[in-house]
């Protein structure tokens, strides 16, 4: 026993020698993080990563078996989900997982809004954020057109149709991310390598320095709380309630999994009329009930074109915000922002709720 | 005034950065062609037959591919043959001949455009009418060709 012990810790010696992670542990032991009335919004940050996990562990499995062309794709995803042992199970849990990561990402990133997390010093970690949030968007879009069914097939001919009219830039990028005049099989394979390569080599790059951040420069606490407590240690207190946010997250994910296996609708079939009823994705749907409700033309311009605008002042602004809301960097109260949060939150439910209902 | 003298090794950081500025175009321009969608070697033919007349019953449509491009041919109700492009002027879904409301016309599933049988965009977002194709019947086959 003895013998065991000591050969055990003349192993963890040499690593320490060779990989000096004492000093990190230090680190994290000596990083505090803050107690409050709003502390349990942190924990979405760490929820959302947790599903970015699960996503690169199923998706690794799903590629085992995907075969990215339009003969073989969608065969490829029934054989997994059909033949291969617990394959609708790993493809659930990976398209409920990519629904889970969205909502969670919402929850943090309005939750850092609204507690004005973005303040000075912390403007970098939420334009990263932004950037990752954009990044989780495009990995739905992309995964999306994957299994070549019917939805997907009509939801990817939309998406890319949508910038089509930005000027001098549209037609290029539209072609550039098809591959092709239309949506087939050079799309397919430029939608596979950009959800299984590009984006999660960009997201592990951006995540690193968004977290690297947030151990530099600690939790926010918002303007005017008072704290609740002495702060608690990053490590190992606050990992261990992080796991449990974890634990409750894996749970309810591989039960929606079990209990509602994600379907699979006819193969995608590029001479038939669009199926009725047809809807993206639920975080896609702010964008498509506007552009259903954009009129055609206005004074001569098209709809479409000035929703892309809009869209694109939105998503500037919000990459800017922390330059812009003054008042919040001087530490004062910044109503404003507070009520341009709340109207946006309105407005992406209000949308969500009318793309279901008309 | 007191103004330092380069180093080399200031001198060979900013040759370097020069470099590197000027490398990014010739490689990025090579990505970006090596990207581009290739030209389609097929060429555009004149004209398609579709089907045999008997084969698209009155008041019912069918898709077929055309130059590439998905192509809706109707038999609308008073025995015509009408043919456009199949592709939405929204957001490019297809189309389908539908005769809800008491009126023939081509619908939208997406986003609720409708055309009527002259291609003409009557209702929902679609900003402009569908292009229409030239249809004729031969020796009792239905063909499209271009206008």
């Amino acid at each position: 026993m003895v013998t065991i012990i000591t050969s055990r810790h003349a192993i963890i010696q040499w690593l320490e020698d060779r990989v000096p992670l004492r000093s990190v542990v230090d680190y994290l032991s000596k990083k505090k993080v803050p107690r409050h009335k709003h502390s349990f919004w942190y924990y979405f940050g760490g929820l959302t990563l947790f599903f970015f996990i699960v996503q690169i562990i199923t998706g690794i499995l799903l590629s085992f078996y995907y075969k990215p062309s339009p003969s073989h794709a969608y065969e490829s995803v029934q054989m997994i989900v059909n033949e291969v042992p617990h394959g609708w199970f790993i493809r659930s849990i990976h398209s409920w997982s990519a629904n889970f990561m969205v909502g969670s990402l919402f929850i943090h990133m309005f939750s850092v809004f609204l507690m004005k997390a973005y303040r000075k010093p912390r403007e970098l970690m939420w334009i990263s954020g932004v950037l990752l949030m954009f990044l989780v968007l495009a990995f739905g879009f992309t995964g999306y057109l994957l299994p070549w069914d019917t939805m997907a097939y009509f939801a990817t001919v939309i998406g890319t149709e949508v910038p089509k009219t930005l000027p001098i830039i549209g037609d290029w990028g539209v072609s550039l991310l098809k591959g092709s005049d239309e949506v087939g099989s050079e799309t397919l394979t430029r939608m596979y390598s950009i959800h299984i390569i590009i984006l999660p080599l960009s997201a592990l790059v951006i995540m690193s320095f968004h977290l690297l951040l947030n151990q530099l420069l600690g939790s926010s606490i918002p303007r005017g709380t008072i704290e609740g407590g002495p702060p608690i240690r990053f490590f190992p207190n606050f990992m261990y309630r992080d796991l449990i946010a974890w634990t409750i997250g894996l749970i309810s994910l591989l039960a929606i999994a079990i209990m509602l296996p994600w379907g699979l609708s006819d193969k995608a079939d590029p001479l038939a009329s669009a199926p009725l009823g047809i809807k993206p994705e639920w975080y896609f749907l702010p964008l498509y009930q506007t552009l259903r409700m954009a009129p055609a033309t206005v004074f001569t311009l098209n709809g479409e074109l000035i929703v892309n605008v809009v869209v694109g002042i939105v998503a500037t602004f919000w990459f800017a915000i922390p330059f812009i809301d003054r008042k919040a960097n001087r530490g004062q109260k910044s109503t404003a922002f507070t009520l341009l949060g709340i109207v946006l939150i309105l407005y992406l439910a209000t949308t969500i709720l009318l793309a279901y209902t008309t | 005034m007191n103004r330092k003298s380069p180093t080399r090794r200031d001198f060979l950081g900013k040759l370097l950065g020069a470099w590197s500025l000027l490398a990014a175009v010739p490689v990025g321009s090579m990505i970006l062609q090596y990207l581009a969608p290739l030209k389609s070697k097929e060429t555009l033919k004149e004209s398609l037959r579709v089907a045999a007349v008997g084969d698209i019953e009155a008041g019912t449509a069918k898709i077929v591919r055309f130059n590439k491009e998905p192509v809706i041919v109707v038999h609308t109700g008073t025995g015509q043959f009408k043919a456009f492009s199949a592709r939405c002027t929204h957001l490019g879904c297809i189309v389908k001949y539908d005769t809800d409301g008491g009126w023939p016309h081509l619908h939208c599933n997406c986003h609720g455009s409708e055309f009527d049988m002259n291609g003409k965009n009557v209702a929902g977002p679609a900003p402009k009418p569908l292009a229409p194709l030239k249809v004729s019947v031969q020796e009792s086959s239905i063909i499209v060709s271009r206008v």
